[in-house]
């Protein structure tokens, strides 16, 4: 097989040069993927990946791409994503042989492609590489947790600490810039990447969030509900909303309604000028709402507005008529907000912890 | 940073007229003012759609990867506020669709068609692509007879080369039965869409054209695949068809293999189907068609604002005074946007006045579920002059010249997942009106009733002919249950209305009975604490309409509250509801009860 890789690996090929690289991809490509007439070979398939591991080429491959042309590019995505997937037929462990070795011998590969987001010739590719690597959570913590800078070393799984709180220079915080400045579809597929991050895999998220709490919704808020970006700041409200109201990120949540500048935040939204923003703020804004322990800076701020609100929220998105729920949702917040007292009143702390309500007395109906 | 980006981008093209709306948005012809190339701008108003905008960005995706001939040339996407902005390669020679205007193709037109068709769809297949939607409408020509295929609005990409699809996506009629019987389907299905789209051209119409749609998703899978009849065809030709209409799609040739058959490779040369454009050209001057030529117009700066930006108070000091402010016209602020071309509720009107007798209605609804065909045009084909001189709007607000037909099916919903109403109107009648508002859709009694008809099927008749099935071990009655099962289930499709009325009056006659009575479950009690509904305030201007529905519970076999509000009802694009339902009426149900005794 080596003679696959005896040449075109230079960082700046020469047209000769690179348009025997490409030919080579595409013949790796078929190789792997087979034809509508052929189906791969397994043993084939097998040796490839075994002799691109030992090349390194997969790393070199995520450095270069953004240098390929364009059906290289395509190429290298598709092999990319099929040796990601490839399990020897006699292996026996659960994950591709691919992914631990970039777990255990090669994360950068991992760090490389997200940098593939800094050009838009190989944002799409990488993140279609990336998603079906971070099918894995271990691909997932190396984004989350790796810190280096360029040319170091990135991150071992024994090396992530998850107590300690990030310095915000790990590649996980370029997104934010990455779908806040990219170009539509380079911004649309960093959001979709990054959707696929913080969603996919609940417990390892959840921790990270609970460390990172102050600094993610920070950057969050800035960045990307408050995007210049229709999309962005669209698609941004509705991932909030997720995140917040995922069982698994109950405390996320709680530690979130709390913020009055958050809750400023979000009613801010209900009076965007674009429906579809005031929609998604709207399912954010019923989470303060609705929460029964709400805080004094919270509350102070419903009470101050309630009259706006009573007034203002019969009236919000009502052309949603066939909308049952959201009506109803609707309604369930505009009866919350009349039974609110007159002054705020000390949380009992009783609602931070699920399903393990006293009768209190401290609330009145 | 963003928005200055946009502006540059679309600065750099000046807009001409409109080309056609259709799915998704409005098509307008522009120039490219660096290399003074003519491009196709498509505009989608992102704040119409309420589909995931992930949606759109599959569609740019499976385009920008593509780079052949044969395929319309992606450039660039870009947003501009709330609109997204798809530079395409302009094709001047309009659709086949089109070309079909002025009569039929001949056999050797045809071929030519074919013969690229087949090198487009080989490029895709190979590229792991499946189209989904090959019709004549979404084949475009350039003024030089080059033939491209065009709307990606459906097309999938595989990840791997040999996965298959049960996406039930496409247009009925141009659909292969392995795509409609959901059973899996792969890139095959493109080349039997590309044997109807040949008899398309040299019909006028592909076949059942007379019959509705809903009903040709059951031909299509039953009856034999269809021929090429007559004698004015070559043998070649007859076998062409025949050969895409393989109704096995393992036997079904490839793309590949289809460049060898004798009929694509006597095939003439592009430059020949000029005539057709030629012809179309003169049709349209022998018919005094002048188009109502429609020019772009800038709508973004229109949208009003609310007057007071700040309407909030986030003083740490409480308000001496709660101001009042004269707020009723909030909720439609951002929704209005006035474009001069368009008289929205005019068009609403004609559309709805022309094309939607109630009887199609009804079966929009019903088809719209997961087979959903168009209700709207019965004979897809046939022509409708373009767009009338003033005044008159075009029916269904849909311009079939740019390969942008009203009738695909995209991937829908369940009908339970969405009202119904937005499911059926907004992707048929009015998917090419970027500026319809959801507002002006009517909620007829049927469409509720027709929505728990099919949710009555799925949730319970199924379900129940399923469970019984599953405890019968006679064959004799086992085929009889089986048989009933179908006769549901294409009810379900067919009728959906019809099969909630059986089952109400089947409900309400057991009830009578006073000896079957106790066999009919009473609904769920209504102080049931997982329903948020029942904190209703007595103020509250929703109260009367709930109340109707509460007391509507009892007499109907179907609790219908649940349809919109049932905490484990996933509604797309509002999973939140669900998980609020979930996260805080379930967790803190007890502490809300604590609190609000009356909860």
């Amino acid at each position: 097989m080596a003679f696959f890789f005896s040449r075109g690996r230079s960082r700046q090929p020469s047209d000769v040069v690179e348009d025997e690289l490409a030919k080579q991809l595409s013949q790796m490509k078929v190789m792997v993927q087979g034809t509508q007439e052929l189906d791969a070979s397994t043993d084939q398939v097998h040796g490839l990946v075994q002799a691109m591991l030992q090349e390194d080429l997969l790393y070199e491959l995520a450095v270069a791409l953004h240098n390929l042309p364009f059906e290289a590019r395509k190429d290298t995505q598709t092999i990319f994503s099929h040796i990601l997937r490839f399990k020897p037929p006699q292996g026996n462990s659960p994950d591709p042989p691919v992914i631990s070795y970039i777990v255990h011998n090669r994360p950068e590969i991992i760090i490389e492609l997200c940098r593939g987001y800094e050009h838009s010739q190989s944002a799409m590719p990488c993140g279609t590489i990336l998603r079906e690597a971070l099918k894995f959570d271990v691909i997932a913590a190396i984004i989350l947790y790796d810190q280096s800078k360029e040319g170091e070393p990135a991150i071992r799984l024994t090396e992530v600490q998850p107590n300690v709180p990030q310095r915000g220079t790990g590649v996980f915080w370029r997104f934010f810039h990455w779908i806040d400045r990219g170009t539509f579809e380079l911004s649309a597929d960093a959001f979709t990447t990054f959707r696929e991050i913080l969603t996919r895999h609940k417990s390892l998220v959840t921790g990270y969030l609970a460390t990172n709490f102050d600094y993610f919704f920070s950057q969050f808020n800035t960045f990307l509900v408050q995007s210049e970006s229709y999309v962005t700041k669209r698609q941004s409200i509705k991932l909030l909303g997720e995140i917040l109201l995922d069982r698994a990120n109950y405390s996320v949540m709680m530690r979130y309604v709390e913020s009055g500048e958050n809750l400023k935040l979000c009613m801010k939204l209900l009076r965007d000028d674009r429906k579809m923003v005031q929609y998604e703020g709207f399912h954010v804004f019923k989470v303060f709402v609705a929460n029964p322990d709400k805080s004094v800076a919270v509350q102070r701020i419903l009470i101050n507005n309630r009259d706006r609100l009573l007034k203002f929220l019969p009236k919000f998105l009502e052309d949603r008529t066939d909308d049952d729920q959201f009506t109803d949702e609707k309604s369930f917040l505009v009866r919350q907000i009349e039974l609110l007292p007159k002054e705020p009143i000390e949380p009992s702390r009783s609602g931070r912890e699920p399903s393990r309500s006293t009768a209190n007395t401290t609330t009145v109906a | 940073m963003s928005r200055t980006m946009a502006d540059d981008m679309a600065s750099q093209y000046q807009m001409m007229e409109e080309l056609g709306s259709g799915s998704f948005g409005t098509v307008y012809k522009a120039i490219d003012k660096s290399t003074g190339e003519i491009v196709a701008i498509k505009h989608i108003d992102l704040e119409s759609s309420e589909d995931d905008i992930q949606e759109i960005q599959q569609e740019i995706s499976v385009l920008a990867t593509c780079a052949s001939p044969y395929v319309t040339q992606y450039h660039a996407s870009f947003l501009r506020g709330h609109k997204l902005w798809i530079v395409m390669e302009y094709l001047g020679g309009g659709s086949c669709l089109d070309l079909l205007k002025p009569g039929v193709f001949n056999e050797a037109h045809v071929a030519i068609v074919c013969q690229q068709l087949l090198q487009g769809l080989d490029y895709l297949h190979s590229e792991g692509k499946i189209h989904r939607d090959v019709k004549a409408a979404n084949v475009l020509l350039s003024h030089t007879g080059k033939v491209k295929l065009g709307d990606f609005g459906v097309a999938a990409q595989l990840t791997n080369i040999k996965s298959q699809r049960n996406t039930f996506v496409g247009t009925p009629f141009w659909m292969a039965p392995e795509v409609i019987q959901q059973s899996g389907y792969d890139y095959k299905a493109d080349i039997w869409s590309l044997g109807i789209t040949a008899m398309e051209m040299i019909n006028g119409e592909p076949p059942h054209a007379n019959i509705h749609p809903m009903k040709v998703l059951f031909l299509i899978p039953k009856e034999p695949a269809p021929r090429l009849q007559g004698d004015g065809y070559s043998s070649a030709f007859k076998d062409f068809i025949a050969q895409c209409l393989t109704k096995d799609p393992d036997r079904r040739p490839s793309a590949k293999e289809l460049l060898r058959h004798k009929f694509i490779r006597n095939a003439g040369k592009t430059e020949a189907l000029q005539e057709l454009i030629h012809r179309k050209q003169d049709w349209d001057g022998g018919r005094g068609v002048s188009r109502n030529v429609k020019y772009y117009a800038e709508s973004l700066n229109t949208i009003t604002h609310l007057k007071d930006d700040d309407g909030w108070v986030f003083d740490t000091v409480k308000a001496p005074t709660m101001v009042i402010r004269e707020d009723s016209d909030v909720s439609d602020c951002g929704s209005i946007i006035h474009d001069p071309l368009y008289d929205e509720s005019a068009e609403m009107m004609e559309n709805l006045r022309i094309s939607s007798p109630s009887a199609q209605q009804r079966y929009a609804n019903g088809t719209a579920v997961r087979r959903a065909p168009p209700p709207a045009d019965r004979s897809p084909s046939v022509r409708r002059p373009k767009r009338r001189s003033s005044g008159v709007k075009q029916p269904l607000g849909v311009d079939l010249t740019f390969g942008n037909s009203p009738s695909t099916v995209r991937q829908f919903r369940r009908v339970s997942d969405k009202s119904p109403t937005e499911d059926s109107f907004s992707s048929y009648q009015l998917n090419g009106d970027e500026n319809a508002s959801p507002k002006s859709l009517s909620t007829g009694t049927n469409n509720k009733e027709a929505q728990l008809g099919r949710r009555a099927y799925s949730k319970a008749v199924g379900h129940a002919c399923q469970e019984v099935l599953g405890t019968t071990g006679d064959q004799e009655k086992r085929e009889a249950i089986s048989r009933l099962a179908e006769a549901w289930s294409d009810l379900e499709m067919v009728d959906p209305e019809g099969l909630y009325h059986i089952l109400r009056a089947t409900n309400e006659k057991l009830l009578s009975d006073p000896k079957l009575s106790s066999l009919v479950p009473q609904g769920p009690p209504p102080e049931s604490p997982q329903r948020p509904r029942l904190v209703l305030a007595q103020n509250n201007p929703h109260l009367k309409s709930h109340k109707r529905r509460q007391s509507a519970v009892v007499a109907e076999p179907i609790p219908q509250p649940q349809l919109a509000s049932s905490p484990t009802q996933s509604v797309p694009g509002m999973e939140h509801i669900k998980q609020l339902s979930d996260v805080l009426y379930g967790r803190w149900s007890e502490g809300l009860r604590n609190r609000w005794p009356g909860v």
